[in-house]
């Protein structure tokens, strides 16, 4: 009914379109309401709640209570030795795990991208970890490092690579770099379907080209099918870093960050200052910063990647 | 119109969402009809589980008004889940757990105090050492007892038989110990043929040497008021020595046993690679179970120091201070706790119960199995010091393990290995007095 007479009146009023305008907005958010409501009671929502927590002393306990304490959070963190050794192990993880793991899935990728026999079926089983939990994936893991009835250890052992069953999990030295396999495996899928994905869409021509130059196979990968896939690569990789970092479900399950600390995640450091010793504030201060790196890095990468471009 | 619909639907999301959970939270709270307890346990073995339930659906049959639902929990991450329940307002009404957790959730106000409260007959079963492994600060200056502590563990040694009778030395008794120095010794003389006098499993390090260290009365913390502050003395240093010398100075431990954790030495155990395995006294069942037929073994009392003393620590039942029905959980866990239920748990865990009627039980007193060296062992403990320290949760996994780990592993020294403990321990602690 009101629609009709605004459009009776239209002619007549001065600025119609303002109003018109205003109507549309208005009906937009309406429709997008619905929508709009989930994202911010569970999204926008904790995330401020999160960061305001930053700020305070929050504790669990029924009887404490929470004052607001500025950035002295931010001060003890600076200062806090496990936090940093925390922080350099997850720089060091979620670093290696990237590179590692783009390096395996542009190599699987390029083989997937060749003609080869059951080329569909290897395409469906590299999706394999992909459709696994990462609780799962940990029990599995495990399984396989077990000290004694591990597949792992008794292969070696066959091979007579290793003489007595390693703890590949509990060693100081080994547990780090196997849950950084473990890392890799479990990252793969993505990475490798977002390149071949990307490979299909590098114009053949371009290669035919270079094969009427002469260009040799590593030519024409170094100089065609990298310089196609950038913004591709750059996508990925940077995705894939924002994910290990934040990795927790998998190292939880596989080493609950022990031993003595050495695969001790910043995400499970975090975790354990707020759930296992109370420190909600503190906790979250630890979360705040992470995205402040997160941020940092990502936007120092991503800019370059771009100014090269330009 | 359309305006005033979707906001109507949208509303609805809203308290739908806020609506579940306070919906969860029911469980008929009609005055004087029936009531539903939730009782979390974290029985583990195979014949625990089996005794928690027939003990819970004895319950359930005589107490058709106040029925009890048994909640699997596991030891594994206890914790963190009772934090995020307790935190959520809806934590299980009767909560299994252990002396060590207790101390923390009674000052931050999560638990009911039970003083008071408990009939005179359970208290008066059990001794006032083990009440004082769950009597804690609340928090705000006052005590309270915070839980009823029914099985405990000691140390004691599992030892092949035919090996000891081989090197013909003493089988002590409970009241004529091996000390220390005999250990070191026989452990030396046990070490021949390529195999070892003793196996130290120490991948988890601190509960073991901080109960141990008792022996020659090293407490490890000193408090002064509510200020706690790691301590490494003289006394605190004598276990970790004499560990740390059969180890690398006699060599009558075996090394590659140092990263298993307390049940993994079994099989070389069984194959005669080491003659002697300290533990806990649950230990025993999985060597009823496993060991191979023929295979003689004996449990050895607790060793002696300057006394025979260990820290104890206690499995325990609690009531969540937010419980809607906290005399019915009491009631829940008085007859839970009785003499007789004990006895069961006792058998199912393969620990010492602490109620003085159920260790007389003729079951507890058997020389099967090394029941009486075990049960006649609980006169050996003594609360532990750590218990009252707040922020050792904290303190044993940020510091204790990673520098005991080491020291054992011979990596750093004895001195550096104090100070670690001393300084960053203090800083550790520091965080929970501010």
């Amino acid at each position: 009914m009101t629609l009709t007479a605004e459009r009776a009146r239209r002619p007549s009023t001065d600025r119609p379109r303002r109003g018109t305008k205003g109507r549309q907005g208005r009906e937009t958010l309406i429709l997008m309401l619905p929508a709009l409501v989930p994202v911010l009671v569970f999204s926008v929502g904790p995330l401020l709640y999160g960061i305001f927590l930053a700020f305070t002393d929050a504790r669990s306990g029924r009887n404490a209570v929470t004052s607001f304490v500025g950035l002295s959070n931010f001060g003890d963190l600076l200062t806090d030795g496990d936090f940093w050794a925390s922080f350099r192990i997850g720089l060091i993880w979620a670093v290696s795990v990237t590179v590692l793991q783009f390096l395996a899935s542009l190599g699987l990728a390029l083989l997937l991208n060749e003609n080869l026999r059951f080329r569909s079926f290897a395409r469906v089983l590299v999706l394999v970890p992909w459709a696994m939990p990462p609780v799962v994936i940990g029990l599995m893991w495990r399984l396989v490092y077990h000290p004694n009835a591990g597949i792992l250890n008794s292969v070696l052992q066959q091979l007579g690579v290793i003489g007595h069953n390693v703890d590949w999990l509990n060693d100081f030295s080994i547990a780090l770099p196997a849950i950084i396999v473990v890392g890799i495996w479990t990252g793969m899928p993505q990475t490798t379907v977002v390149l071949l994905a990307g490979l299909q869409t590098v114009p053949k021509e371009l290669y035919e080209a270079g094969h009427m130059d002469g260009a040799t196979t590593l030519r024409r990968f170094w100089s065609i099918t990298l310089p196609q896939l950038r913004p591709v690569i750059v996508t990925i990789t940077s995705l894939d870093f924002v994910w290990n970092i934040n990795q927790f479900g998998l190292v939880y399950v596989l080493t609950q960050g022990g031993p003595g600390g050495q695969t001790r995640l910043p995400m499970l450091f975090a975790y354990e200052e707020a759930f296992r010793y109370g420190f909600f504030g503190y906790a979250a201060t630890l979360g705040v910063a992470f995205v402040i790196v997160v941020l940092a890095v990502l936007g120092l990468y991503i800019g370059r990647q771009l100014r090269e471009a330009n | 119109m359309r305006t005033r619909t979707a906001l109507a639907a949208a509303a609805a999301i809203v308290a739908l969402a806020a609506g579940c959970s306070s919906a969860a939270t029911g469980g008929g709270d009609k005055a004087g009809g029936p009531v539903t307890l939730k009782f979390l346990s974290l029985a583990w073995q195979k014949e625990s589980i089996a005794a928690n339930k027939q003990i819970v659906d004895e319950w359930n049959k005589s107490n058709p008004n106040t029925k009890v639902e048994y909640v699997q929990g596991s030891w594994d991450n206890v914790n963190d889940q009772l934090v995020t329940s307790f935190e959520a307002g809806d934590p299980p009404d009767v909560i299994h757990d252990d002396s060590p957790a207790l101390a923390g959730f009674a000052s931050r106000g999560y638990l009911a105090d039970l003083s008071g409260k408990l009939p005179a007959d359970l208290k008066s079963d059990i001794p006032q050492p083990a009440w004082d492994t769950v009597t804690f600060g609340d928090g705000k200056g006052g005590k309270g007892v915070y839980g009823v502590p029914f099985l405990q563990e000691s140390q004691v040694i599992i030892a092949n038989k035919k090996l000891l009778d081989a090197a013909k030395v003493r089988v002590p008794t409970p009241d004529q110990p091996w000390t220390w120095d005999e250990f070191a010794q026989i452990s030396k003389k046990l070490t021949k043929d390529g195999s070892f006098g003793v196996a130290w499993p120490l991948k988890s390090p601190v509960n073991k040497v901080l109960n141990l260290g008792l022996n020659f009365g090293g407490t490890f913390f000193q408090t002064d008021g509510a200020k706690a502050t790691v301590k490494v003395g003289p006394e605190e240093r004598e276990v970790l020595q004499r560990i740390h010398d059969q180890l690398y100075k006699d060599k009558s431990a075996d090394p590659s046993a140092l990263g298993m954790g307390t049940a993994d030495p079994l099989p070389g155990f069984y194959a005669g690679k080491y003659a002697l395995l300290p533990a806990g006294v649950y230990l025993r069942q999985q060597v009823v179970e496993q060991a191979p037929p023929g295979f003689q073994w004996i449990t050895i009392p607790p060793l002696k120091g300057t006394s025979t003393n260990q820290g104890a620590t206690s499995q325990t039942l609690s009531v969540a201070a937010d419980s809607k029905y906290p005399d019915q959980a009491t009631k829940f866990i008085s007859f839970f706790l009785n003499s007789a239920n004990q006895a069961k748990l006792a058998k199912g865990d393969w620990l010492l119960p602490t109620s003085t009627k159920a260790a007389s039980d003729p079951s507890m007193t058997t020389k099967e199995n090394g029941w009486d060296v075990a049960t006649a062992s609980a006169k050996n403990l003594v609360v532990a010091p750590y218990l009252r320290v707040n922020g050792f949760d904290e303190w044993k996994s940020k510091v204790a393990t990673p520098t005991l780990q080491q020291y054992f592993a011979d990596k750093i020294t004895l001195d550096q290995a104090a100070k670690t403990l001393v300084e960053e321990g203090d800083k550790v602690l520091a965080r929970y007095t501010k």
